[in-house]
């Protein structure tokens, strides 16, 4: 993880660092206990036990099988629900990230100016993470609605379509109206942590810009987007674990609430399937090894988001 | 404030205060764009698509439920029956004990994350000791670890720990997260100059009164969002509070879920309590947000 | 000054916060007194209240907490309490479709015979006994609460619409069987296009498979949901009225599904007792005297109904045992099914009460549902259900689901469903 040590793009060139020398004091490691400690407790412990789970035949009420060694994850290989639920999450995750991340830095260009009232501006951006999730998959499924939904009646009036859409059906309409909802929670989170970052672009940067006589969008491109780069790492890094893990959307989005995810599981994610198998069929072995394939799908895509974002060296 | 303030530069620096998004740019700072009239009108866009699911509950919860259920499609004007449908709420939840509880454990678990997340961030970018790099790699590793995904587990630890059915339950795993060490740390890298923790140093300050007088000062905007968005993420939390919590001292969230506790949802009655649940959180950062802006531009007038 | 405050503020307010919280965490249930606290979880409204007062002036030494659910998380909370052995409440009540699930860990439960449950025997129907009992002799998991006996609710003006009946006794005498009730929802579709016959396909094959004694289990819980002709033969009518346009495809229990009953978008509705409350306020007040209650097809059948059950890792067990038993005695069954809740009792003395059988519904054109609900429950047989029925169900029901969205025909679906239930069922 050397990555995450290099000086951070926005750091200052200096003289040689002063740092205390190493090992002197156990006070640093004091100061980091507290993480490692509560981690260790709460974090690592139940994800090794999850691990030790996943190896047996392991009821959730009867409690411990016999040892099957890896035989729920070749199970899980072949199990089509299982790629189903795969491409359902990566899916999801693609549509609501990648447009949350794109509105978010323009919302935060459209903020990072001179408004009448910043402030109520800024307030009203964040709203949506004061509606609870509850709330907010409520919400949507009723926009959403087949019969009676706001959607359908904005777009049959728009003409855009004919029928009503039943958007829990397909894969495709479900995983909208999905990444809908996702997005529309997070951008204006996203926005706000960007709006920070903008701030602290230094100034003359964007003086010389104007000497040079950009325009307001080349830099941006030039100036802007180079100085928050740290920023948008830690977001994109974020928002993957946080949208590999969707659960409450997907989970609330079918009024049946038993993690079936739709008739065929087109909407079926990862986090859905893990709870249909432990909480539902009891299944704790079986849905321990989703737990693992989870983790290691999210270190992939963590680590391939890392790899991409570091790639193009420092102007 | 002697500690604090910075020593003379050996380099020409930009004048830079802790970022934070409800700060205020003093002009003389940074040159600004002016909004035109099209940026306001996108912003407008955006934030009346935020705001109006919240404003939609409102409706709903304004009307008595057949009204709601007999139209084609649902009205966007408000009715009259909103007191009615929040008083509802009060009778047939433990929505007092609810939203006290969810401030408890959203204000603890909120200043704890800062004042942890700050020290660990302030040791992983300013100190140096043996096997540094390691440990923060491993925060960086266990950034990716979906904690919730051992629920399982944990929750059986809980219950031996004696703590189910406590709020502690939901506050102890909380107290400090991976995100917040890294971003942390990022923010003192960023706005603590090395010459600032020497300095501190040379005037004989110990660590623990460096961090207090020069990096918690200096991250204070960035500790604000941080802990703001705990504590967001503490009171919206539905997955492990529903697990921890029996529904008769629960959360915020367990007590809307309570509310669709029948075979018949009545959505009159959950929508007004979305409203009820979300508007102490919005008068508190409405209120916080001024704060924090009036707080920034004296911090940003002294230095 | 303005940075020296806000940090003395955010100290304090760090002391503070931390200091209530450990308070809080320090608490526990005071019990010093020699009172007890028990806590009683139902899903749903139980119609407890007025109960628990009761039992309080005749015991002022026990505190009593309600805690109420939503149907699913209630049987799942208690599966993670079951399995890590804390947090249960004292009085769980389990629903007949959840019940084989706990089967297994029955041994988790307390035994109500230690506490003189059998004695209650011979006030209960027979078939809820045994539902009880799990099929033993000397271990009975809970207390019968209320059954969900079956009835088809109807609405008289869209029958009157398409020609048919609209006499409670005439409409029973329509539909016998279930093919005779799907051949009707043909005539009712050739009359009345802009309706359905019936809310989901989901509702009707479940009501269709609680007739049978043995539907996706054997007795010896073995699956039989491929081989069982029955079950072919249900799927295969549902699909078939479904694929034809009867069904409204309305999710059962979703907003649509309650804005398909007030907008009354289906004539008729299995309708179990508890059911029919949930008609009453989806419809609301102002559609009192369109809706009617008629026989079910098929003979009887029943659909819900609970049992209060004490989970061993109460601290009271005793005590637990004796509230259920007052909360399930016939005095408490003929108080909820005469008040607001109106569940219909599951003792044969209840239903024989001539204040029970003599009930009636104003808001349902004055049916009688004593003599309805009441004369059906005593008339059934028990039907069986496996340890993991629901995991057999669901699949099924997802297949039907496709029929509904013009996904699949019939058959196809019902290969889909065998493949799928197989496949959960492993």
């Amino acid at each position: 993880m050397a990555v995450q040590t290099r000086p951070l793009p926005t750091g200052r060139p200096g003289p040689p660092r002063p740092r205390r020398r190493p090992g002197r004091s156990p006070l640093p490691y004091l100061f980091v206990a507290p993480f490692f400690l509560l981690f260790a407790v709460f974090g690592a412990y139940p994800l090794l036990q999850t691990l030790w789970v996943s190896l047996h035949d392991w009821d959730r009420l009867a409690g411990q099988g016999e040892w099957v060694g890896l035989a729920n994850f070749r199970r899980l290989l072949d199990d089509a629900d299982f790629l189903t639920a795969l491409f359902n999450t990566l899916s999801i995750f693609l549509l609501s990230t990648v447009p949350q991340l794109l509105a978010a830095l323009a919302v935060a260009w459209l903020l990072d100016r001179h408004l009448r009232a910043r402030t109520v501006w800024r307030a009203l951006v964040l709203v949506p993470q004061y509606v609870s999730v509850v709330a907010v998959a409520l919400v949507f499924s009723q926009l959403f609605g087949r019969d009676y939904g706001v959607v359908n009646g904005a777009l049959q009036g728009l003409g855009l379509i004919d029928a009503p859409v039943d958007w829990t059906a397909d894969t495709w309409s479900s995983h909208l109206a999905i990444s809908f909802m996702v997005m529309w929670r997070w951008t204006g989170y996203n926005a706000l942590i960007y709006l920070a970052a903008m701030q602290a672009v230094p100034r003359e940067l964007y003086e010389s810009a104007a000497i040079d006589g950009a325009s307001r969008l080349l830099t941006f491109r030039k100036v802007t987007l180079p100085a928050i780069r740290p920023t948008l790492l830690f977001t994109v890094v974020i928002s993957t674990i946080g949208g590999l893990q969707l659960f409450a959307e997907p989970f609330l989005f079918d009024q049946q609430g038993n993690a079936e995810g739709g008739a065929e599981h087109q909407f079926q994610t990862l986090t859905l399937m893990l709870y249909k198998y432990g909480f539902i069929n009891n299944d704790a072995g079986y849905a321990s090894a989703v737990s693992w394939v989870l983790f290691l799908v999210i270190a992939v895509v963590a680590a391939v988001n890392l790899v991409l974002a570091r790639r193009p060296r420092r102007p | 404030m002697a500690v604090s303030a910075p020593p003379t530069r050996t380099r020409p620096r930009p004048p830079r205060a802790p970022a934070g998004p409800f700060r205020a740019v003093p002009r003389r700072v940074r040159r600004l764009d002016a909004a035109g009239p099209l940026a306001h009108l996108l912003l407008a866009a955006v934030t009346a698509a935020s705001v109006f699911p919240l404003y939609w509950s409102f409706v709903v919860a304004s009307h008595d439920d057949n009204s709601v259920l007999a139209g084609t499609t649902p009205s966007l004007v408000p009715g009259g029956h909103l007191i009615e449908n929040i008083q509802r709420v009060f009778e047939l939840s433990a929505f007092w004990q609810a939203l006290g509880n969810s401030f408890l454990v959203a204000g603890t678990t909120a200043v704890s994350n800062v004042l942890l997340s700050s020290l660990a961030g302030f040791a992983f970018a300013k100190l140096r000791f043996r096997g540094r790099d390691f440990l923060l790699g491993c925060v960086v590793v266990t950034l990716m670890v979906p904690t919730q995904l051992g629920v399982i587990p944990l929750y059986i630890l809980v219950t031996d720990l004696g703590m189910y059915g406590k709020l502690s339950a939901l506050i102890v795993p909380a107290l400090v997260s991976a995100v917040g060490v890294f971003w942390m740390r990022q923010a003192v890298e960023e706005n603590i100059p090395d010459e600032l923790v020497e300095a501190a140093r040379v005037d004989g300050a110990g660590l623990l009164r460096t961090y207090w007088h020069v990096v918690v000062p200096g991250v204070r905007t960035t500790a604000t969002v941080l802990g703001l968005f705990t504590f967001m993420f503490a009171w919206n939390d539905y997955f492990w509070p529903l697990i921890a919590l029996p529904p008769e001292n629960g959360t915020v969230q367990i007590a809307l879920n309570q509310l669709a506790a029948g075979y018949y949802t009545d959505y009159t009655l959950m929508l007004a309590g979305v409203v009820v649940s979300a508007l102490p959180v919005l008068v508190a950062f409405t209120v916080l947000a001024r704060r924090i802006v009036s707080g920034v531009m004296a911090g940003a007038v002294k230095g | 000054m303005g940075r020296t405050r806000a940090r003395r503020t955010l100290g304090a307010l760090a002391a503070a916060t931390s200091l209530v919280a450990l308070s809080a965490c320090g608490g526990g249930e005071a019990e010093a007194d020699g009172t007890i606290t028990l806590t009683v979880a139902t899903f749903s409204d139980f119609g407890y209240k007025p109960l628990i007062e009761e039992y309080r002036r005749t015991h002022p030494n026990v505190v009593i907490k309600e805690r109420v659910s939503q149907f699913d998380q209630h049987h799942n909370q208690l599966s993670t309490q079951i399995a890590s052995g804390g947090g249960a409440a004292d009085v769980v009540a389990i629903e007949e479709g959840y019940l084989p699930k706990f089967r297994a860990v029955k041994d988790k439960f307390t035994n109500l015979a230690d506490h003189g449950a059998n004695d209650r025997r011979g006030e209960y129907l027979d078939w809820k006994w045994q539902q009880a009992t799990l099929g033993t002799s000397d271990f009975v998991m809970g207390y019968g609460t209320d059954v969900g006996s079956l009835a088809v609710c109807y609405r008289k003006d869209l029958f009157a619409r398409a020609g048919l009946p609209t006499d409670r006794a005439a409409v029973s005498a329509l539909w016998p069987t279930w093919d005779a009730y799907f051949a009707t929802g043909e005539k009712f579709r050739a009359k009345v296009k802009d309706k359905a016959w019936f809310d989901s396909s989901g509702n009707i094959f479940t009501a269709m498979m609680n007739q049978t004694e043995f539907g996706f289990f054997d007795a010896g819980d073995r699956y039989i949901g491929d081989s069982n002709p029955k079950v072919k033969e249900f799927f295969t009518a549902t699909a078939r009225a479904t694929a034809a346009g009867q069904s409204a495809n309305l999710q059962p229990f979703s907003q649509q599904w309650n804005t398909g009953i007030k907008l009354g978008r289906m004539a008729t509705m299995t309708c179990p007792a508890w059911m029919t409350g949930l008609i009453k306020t989806a419809a609301g007040e102002s559609a009192a005297g369109t809706w009617d209650i008629a026989a079910v097809p098929g003979g009887g059948g029943n659909w819900g109904g609970s049992f209060l059950t004490v989970p061993k890792q109460g601290k009271h067990v005793k005590e637990a045992a004796e509230l259920a038993d007052f909360l399930t005695s016939a005095a408490a069954q003929k108080k909820i099914f005469t008040g607001p809740v109106g569940a219909l009792p599951s003792l044969v003395g209840v239903l024989d009460d001539p204040e029970v059988e003599g009930a009636a519904q104003d808001w349902f054109s004055q049916a009688p549902t004593g003599e309805i609900f009441a004369s059906s429950a005593k008339s059934l047989k028990p039907n069986y259900r496996g340890t993991k029925d629901q995991q057999a169900r669901i699949p099924f029901g997802n297949a039907l689901q496709l029929v509904e969205q013009g996904k699949a025909d019939p058959a196809a679906a019902w290969d889909k469903a065998l493949a799928e239930a197989a496949k959960n069922l492993r």
